[in-house]
């Protein structure tokens, strides 16, 4: 794509990832041949509707999956190391995770400090007295008042624990941050606080950030570059402002068209609509997943799987449109 | 003409510890207002929508709206009646109660689980004793699920065959069983996902252009509200503290909380470069 990324090297590299369900005798692809790449410092948005597996490939990165699900073929390389096969060494550590719900993250029969304390010394090897300034840095940096360290999670709203979970992620200093859907329990004022937070720590420590998300408008606002899944493949990938702007891929294209805006004339428009749902792991059409879905499918879209074209986009007619162009 | 009509409405509720339990630690009552002194009118066939925050009181004023709570003070006026007068007799509340539907938030806990979607969609009918006759129930089903955009042969399936779209769709043909004039939505597609949301959206609106529906709808999400709402209430901790049509809310907010959700929503139309 652009130039100077190629002279980075990529934090994080996704390689023809795949994630099979064995299910009686039967193999089902959740993810499917999935590759990209984070660089430095960046946030990068996954999105998708529900069953698109941006879940499952966080899960992946993390070596969270489980039988009956497994990692059939692909490599995940982080800082140069492969990860697929053990990540036991980065998990947690290098790489941690922020979940959606704040209340099921933290034990609620202990203090917030102590939480803190004991993921920071199963990272860091330093003394307890050590560990808890530390503690009390991190909450600062959070935006928690140091003083509430002995508070329990219950005494917090739900802002404020999401906050907490922020800490807890950035105890062992990461390199990347993993946020599954981290606002979608909170209400948007919140959510606001919480994303510029993610941003500034992005900007501040140089932290990489995959954001999970299924809310186009938190890409829109939080995503330097974002990748559209759909039914477990890469619909598109890009900046956020490129892909958000002029979608290439039918399903972003109609995504963008379906997502409600605050505007002034959205009561005279009528949303744009995408004909069925996404289609379950069992049922996954040949060729493009989209094509039964897609306005503009060929039979070549019934029979081939598409690439992705330019770095940019999985869809036939993207292919098409650049050669005349 | 004002169709609803919600008069200074105001629910309390009382948290107290019980008697013996004050009378031992000491504690006082604890009373909190949900809705604090809340009025607005909406048009026969517009829609009205209450935005806010967790807490600020849209779901009790649906509850209150739709005759399931009662208010503390206040009244709710559905065409010139009072819905929770005390004298009014039976036949005129089954009369009120059969004007007014709900479709709620979740798709997966608002229905039976153990009802074909056919019973389901027939329980209002049967229940306001619409149609007697068996065939022309059936009749009736196979009609709303067309309306709704599903197959008439979905009658003897059950809800869990349907994905979370076609259940919220099952929801509304539900609610159009009784032949509505209002229909309160509470959170109508906060479980869905955009793509699906367009298509519940649509139809909704599809819907009341068609039987000239009135629609309280409840959202925390503006950008949904902007596409729905001819009307816009705003919500803080119990109190309305801004009104107006939607297109003067969205482009002229004037209350400072008004001004904060708009800047804080995430909105697809602000990419950064």
């Amino acid at each position: 794509m652009s130039g100077n990324r190629e002279m980075v090297a990529p934090l994080l590299e996704i390689s023809r990832l795949s994630v099979v369900l064995d299910k009686r005798h039967q193999r089902f692809k959740a993810v499917d041949d999935l590759s990209f790449r984070v660089f430095p410092g960046e946030i990068l948005g996954l999105v998708g509707e529900s069953g698109a597996g941006k879940s499952m490939t966080g899960s992946a990165i993390l070596g969270l999956i489980e039988p009956p699900l497994s990692i059939s073929s692909g490599e995940i390389t982080f800082d140069g190391v492969r990860i697929d096969q053990d990540a036991s060494s980065i998990r947690g550590s290098k790489i941690s995770m922020i979940f959606q719900d704040p209340l099921v993250s933290l034990n609620p029969l202990r203090k917030i400090g102590d939480q803190l304390v004991e993921v920071i010394r199963t990272h860091i090897n330093i003394s307890k007295a050590e560990a808890f300034g530390r503690a009390k840095t991190l909450l600062a940096e959070v935006g928690i008042d140091p003083g509430r360290i002995n508070a329990y999670p219950h005494t917090f709203s739900g802002g404020m624990r999401q906050r907490v979970v922020i800490a807890l992620a950035l105890a062992p200093e990461p390199a990347l941050i993993i946020a599954d859907e981290p606002t979608t329990a909170l209400d948007v004022s919140v959510q606001a606080q919480i994303l510029d937070l993610l941003k500034r720590l992005c900007r501040e420590r140089g932290t990489s950030i995959i954001l999970i998300t299924h809310d186009m408008g938190v890409i829109a606002e939080t995503t330097d570059r974002v990748a559209v899944l759909y039914a477990g493949r890469l619909a598109e990938i890009g900046k956020t402002s490129a892909v958000l702007k002029n979608p290439r891929h039918p399903y972003t294209k109609g995504l963008v068209a379906a997502t409600p805006r605050i505007d002034a004339n959205s009561f005279e428009k009528r949303l744009f609509q995408i004909p069925g749902a996404m289609p379950d792991l069992e049922n996954i059409p040949k060729g493009c997943a989209f094509h039964p879905r897609c306005d503009f499918a060929s039979t070549q879209c019934q029979k081939q799987q598409p690439p992705l074209f330019e770095d940019r986009s999985a869809c036939w007619l993207s292919n098409e449109g650049s050669e005349t162009s | 003409m004002s169709y609803v009509v919600a008069r200074e409405l105001t629910k309390y509720f009382d948290l107290s510890d019980p008697w013996v339990v004050r009378k031992i630690t000491g504690r006082k009552k604890q009373i909190l207002t949900a809705v604090d002194g809340v009025s607005f009118s909406i048009k026969k066939g517009e829609t009205y929508a209450l935005v806010g925050e967790s807490g600020s009181g849209k779901s009790t004023i649906a509850q209150m709206v739709s005759g399931l709570l009662r208010p503390s003070m206040g009244s709710v006026l559905i065409d010139g009646h009072d819905f929770h007068n005390n004298n009014i007799d039976g036949s005129s509340l089954r009369n009120m109660r059969q004007r007014i539907q709900m479709v709620f938030q979740s798709p997966y806990a608002s229905l039976n689980p153990r009802w074909k979607v056919g019973d389901i969609i027939l329980e209002p009918i049967r229940s306001f004793q619409l149609i007697a006759d068996r065939q022309e129930q059936q009749k009736r089903v196979a009609e709303l699920l067309d309306q709704v955009g599903l197959s008439p042969r979905d009658i003897n399936k059950y809800p869990h065959e349907f994905s979370g779209g076609q259940r919220q769709r099952i929801s509304i043909a539900r609610a159009l069983a009784s032949q509505p004039e209002i229909i309160i939505c509470d959170e109508p597609t906060s479980a869905l996902d955009v793509s699906v949301q367009a298509q519940v959206l649509n139809l909704l609106k599809e819907l009341q252009h068609e039987f000239l529906l009135t629609y309280l709808f409840i959202s925390h999400d503006l950008a949904v509200i902007s596409t729905m709402a001819n009307t816009i209430g705003v919500l803080k901790n119990g109190q309305l503290v801004e009104e107006a049509r939607g297109p003067v809310l969205l482009k002229n907010p004037r209350h400072d909380y008004t001004k904060m959700l708009l800047s804080s929503a995430p909105d697809i139309g602000s990419i950064k470069t």
